[in-house]
């Protein structure tokens, strides 16, 4: 049974056990991310965060927000929105998914290409770490650089160095409208140079996402462009006032007839495929999903090594940030670590990035070196976890340290 | 808490030999003359002089100089140009002080991916300078971007008037490499969005110096906007102003920027700049909105009309380029225009909520009273972001004084409704004293162990941001012109 605090007192009273026991813990949020890199271990005593659920405090007008962790993303979008305003972080499950659970694992939607990182929405946090002291870093202000910053931090941390207990936010405007065009592009060589067109383009989209494979050519919302399974969708999402959009909508398909598009298929709001974009990395009939973080020119060429490997995977990029989501269609033969080691973590490092797992068939076997083996200073990150968690309690053995 | 023993003159003099054979006797400074230069930043209330001053040239070089410190346990702490306004380059019990200004190339431009790869002595406006022509831009923009360096923006955290809309330095920095506080070299993050692991980039940019000295920065390249819209609002009363900086905020629009001028500072600018600022309004709204030319006009109406409505005398648009320049220029030399106010200056840098900014400036008015201290106030409204400016005249020990309790009832002021007592300029030695009345003990110890992970020993930038920094036992060797404290 998991331990419910419903405060952060109560948090700090849980870990202080733990210490007591030397037993380890993991904290949850909704539970979505659960197979998120190396897979968590059953036997492990949960903190669930669900019932620090409150708004501590929005004052609307000076555009941020105080929520305790255990707040659902669907509540939290609820809440903004009723004040015309949001967090533009795209998430998937936000039924379940908490912000606490979305920061722990810097889950970043389609809308960073044009709003920004979610690290960059976090001002203030509260956390209790493994030492049994509960901290705060940042403030409820939107430019503030007193002390180290704590919020950068511990997003992306996955709770191996603190159960984040509250966070305050920077929010934005909602669009006045939003609108999206898409088309069909034959090969990779063409989408790559769709792409690079697009990062010269007048206009500024808030997403731009490339698509392939059977998941997309299934999708009703894109019928009209008769996906081939080895072509691609351009997906570009325009937000802004409507005389913005309008202009956008007409730049943009000027831009396209220029480079040879000629029917591309546009609509208006935010209807499918989005929801279908949002939810594409939940979604649990895939045997294997992963992640991968790469230069934008890089999208291409990692596409191109796991389709080597499974021809029949679907593909969605947010290909402005590098950001690749592979879904594939079969579980590999040889197992999870030899296709990360052989294929898909070099594939990702000839361009500066590293490949994570999102979702795998439970028991698979991966070692910690094929799931964390990108290049980084893991020493030294191993030596903020041993200040922060000297017992090694939060999260063991599940994130990158050696 | 750690305390560092100052050096010796024996351990002093053979460490300078030991540097000028490792990096070259032309990129060691050790006479008096010479290092008085690098007694203090911008923020010229404390001085202290360094024992040696370093140039390097390389990663290289930075990595024997580290090391060679740490063998004869000398502190040492990095600088930039200095124009930190907290201190934050003040070599607190001498040591060796690592100039990183010859270490200034832009080592690669890439924009299909979107960034470049500088050394940290490269100056904020000579990356902007180079993409020039390029559709790109280096988004971080502070009134120093003409002397201060990417290094030191990394170190503070920069800001600058269009980070209300843009970000500040951390939202443009995808990676760094560092040497840190024990000589061996690391690279966190770069040229890809979100790497591997713990977001140490996200730790160090900010930290002050006193985490690593930075070596190499990859930094985001930002697209230009196709046009600007650039407003001057005349306002005959300052709550007026910070009025309808509230409803432009409240209304959803997200300038690019959203500078505030009061009068005290208008008739110190237009007496150096001669723009034709009404001397007689008390406050004045810089509003530069930016984007897509198409929805422009749009936002322009929209603010000019909120502005009225909280009755703004008159709104003028810049009619050109060169008018919107020269705007700026004024603005982002205002401070240079303060010696025609008085001798010395002292300029404070609080954040309040934004809606907040009628009930602080009022506080301001009164402080200011209070202390007969005269204030003039330029800043980033848009963000909440005050700087406040006290004027006084250093040779007068009870101005002084008074401007020390003014400066430290303004901060106040801004903690008691909920900001911070720094937006971008730093803790440095300045603010070491707020520490403890933002945060709680529990929050400085969890600080004090993340530098620990990264600087054990405490030689690295000793005695800065952090209260239990170390060094209780340090003397100050050079006293020199350490004023006012």
């Amino acid at each position: 049974m998991p331990i419910t605090p419903s405060n952060s007192a109560a948090v700090l009273a849980a870990v202080q056990q733990a210490r007591a026991q030397n037993s380890p813990l993991q904290p949850i949020g909704g539970g979505t991310s659960l197979n998120f890199g190396l897979q968590s271990n059953a036997a492990v005593q949960q903190v669930s965060l669900a019932q620090l659920n409150r708004i501590v405090d929005y004052p609307a007008r000076d555009m941020t927000i105080t929520v305790e962790a255990g707040i659902t993303m669907q509540r939290l979008t609820a809440t903004l929105a009723k004040e015309g305003q949001r967090l533009p972080v795209d998430v998937p499950q936000g039924d379940r998914a908490t912000i606490g659970g979305v920061i722990a694992t810097n889950w970043n939607g389609y809308r960073r290409f044009g709003q920004g990182q979610l690290r960059d929405f976090v001002i203030g946090i509260e956390a209790v770490d493994g030492n049994g002291l509960l901290f705060h870093g940042g403030g409820r202000v939107v430019k503030n650089v007193a002390g180290y910053d704590f919020c950068k931090l511990l997003t992306g941390s996955f709770g191996t160095l603190g159960i984040i207990t509250q966070v305050t936010l920077k929010v934005r405007p909602l669009p006045e409208r939003s609108a999206w065009l898409a088309c069909n592009v034959s090969d990779a060589k063409k989408a790559e140079a769709m792409l690079a067109a697009l990062q010269q383009s007048a206009v500024t989209p808030a997403a731009i996402e490339l698509v392939s494979g059977s998941a997309w050519q299934k999708q009703p919302a894109l019928a009209e462009l008769n996906l081939t399974p080895n072509g691609f969708a351009l997906l570009v999402l325009l937000e802004g006032t409507t005389t913005e959009v309008l202009w956008m909508k007409d730049q943009l398909r000027r831009e396209w007839r220029e480079a040879g598009i000629v029917n591309p298929f546009m609509q208006d709001g935010c209807g499918e495929p989005w929801p279908a974009v949002q939810e594409f990395s939940a979604d649990l009939d895939s045997p294997l999903t992963v992640q991968a973080s790469v230069t934008p020119s890089g999208v291409l060429p990692f596409v191109a090594a796991c389709r080597l490997r499974d021809p029949a995977c679907s593909v969605l990029a947010h290909a402005g940030n590098g950001s690749v989501f592979v879904r594939f269609a079969k579980f590999p033969e040889k197992g999870l670590s030899e296709l990360l080691m052989g294929d898909l973590q070099p594939a990702a490092a000839a361009h500066h990035g590293h490949v994570v797992i999102l979702n795998a068939p439970p028991g698979s076997a991966i070692t910690h070196r094929s799931v964390w083996g990108g290049e980084a200073p893991l020493a030294q990150m191993s030596a903020v976890k041993k200040k922060f968690d000297p017992l090694n309690l939060l999260n063991r053995g599940r994130f990158v340290y050696v | 808490m750690q305390s560092i023993p100052s050096p010796s003159a024996p351990t002093l003099t053979r460490l300078a030999d030991a540097l000028r054979r490792a990096i070259g006797a032309e990129n060691v400074l050790t006479a008096r003359s010479d290092l008085m230069v690098y007694e203090c930043d911008g923020f010229v209330i404390e001085k202290n002089s360094p024992d040696i001053v370093v140039f390097p040239r390389s990663t290289a070089d930075v990595v024997k100089i580290v090391k060679l410190c740490n063998a004869d346990g000398v502190p040492f702490v990095p600088r930039g140009a200095g124009t930190s306004l907290a201190g934050g380059c003040l070599p607190i019990g001498g040591g060796v002080m690592i100039v990183l200004m010859r270490l200034n190339r832009i080592l690669e431009i890439n924009y299909r991916d979107r960034y470049a790869l500088v050394e940290p002595g490269v100056v904020n406006v000579h990356l902007t300078n180079a993409l020039k022509g390029s559709g790109y831009h280096y988004a971080p923009d502070p009134s120093s971007q003409g002397a201060c360096t990417i290094g030191g923006n990394v170190a503070t955290n920069s800001g600058g008037p269009h980070t209300l809309k843009y970000g500040v330095t951390v939202n443009h920095v995808l990676g760094i490499e560092a040497v840190m506080a024990d000589g061996t070299v690391i690279q966190v993050g770069g040229p890809a969005e979100d790497p591997l692991g713990l977001d140490l980039v996200g730790a160090m940019v900010g930290s002050e110096g006193t985490l690593g000295v930075v070596t190499k920065v990859w930094v985001k390249l930002t697209r230009n906007p196709q046009g600007w819209r650039t407003m001057l609002a005349i306002f005959e009363s300052c709550d007026d102003a910070t009025q309808a900086i509230s409803e432009i905020i409240g209304a959803g629009i997200v300038p690019a920027a959203l500078e505030m001028m009061d009068q005290g500072i208008l008739v110190a600018i237009e007496a150096a700049f001669s723009f034709g600022f009404p001397l007689d309004a008390q406050a004045i709204l810089l509003i530069e909105v930016d984007g897509l030319d198409a929805g422009l006009d749009q936002q322009r109406d929209q603010i000019v009309e909120l502005c009225k409505k909280c009755k703004a005398r008159e709104v003028r648009l810049a009619k050109d380029e060169k008018e919107r320049l020269k705007l700026w220029k004024c603005r982002k030399q205002a401070f240079g225009a303060i010696g025609r106010l008085s001798p010395s200056y002292c300029t404070q840098d609080g954040v309040v909520p934004r809606t907040q900014l009628p009930h602080i400036q009022r506080k301001i008015t009164e402080i200011s009273a209070k202390y007969d201290i005269k204030i003039v106030n330029v800043f980033h409204a848009g963000d909440g972001n005050i700087h406040p400016i006290l004027l006084f005249d250093e040779r007068d020990p009870a101005q002084v004084e008074r401007v020390l309790h003014a400066s430290n009832e303004i901060l106040d002021a801004c903690l008691a409704c909920g900001g911070s007592v720094t937006g971008e300029h730093g803790i440095g030695v300045e603010k070491i004293h707020f520490m403890e009345k933002m945060f709680s003990p529990d929050d400085l110890q969890a600080m004090d162990n993340l530098r620990k992970a990264f600087n054990p020993t405490g030689r690295l930038s000793p005695m800065k941001m952090l209260p239990t920094a170390g060094g209780c036992g340090m003397e100050q060797k050079h006293p020199g012109r350490r004023a006012a404290l």
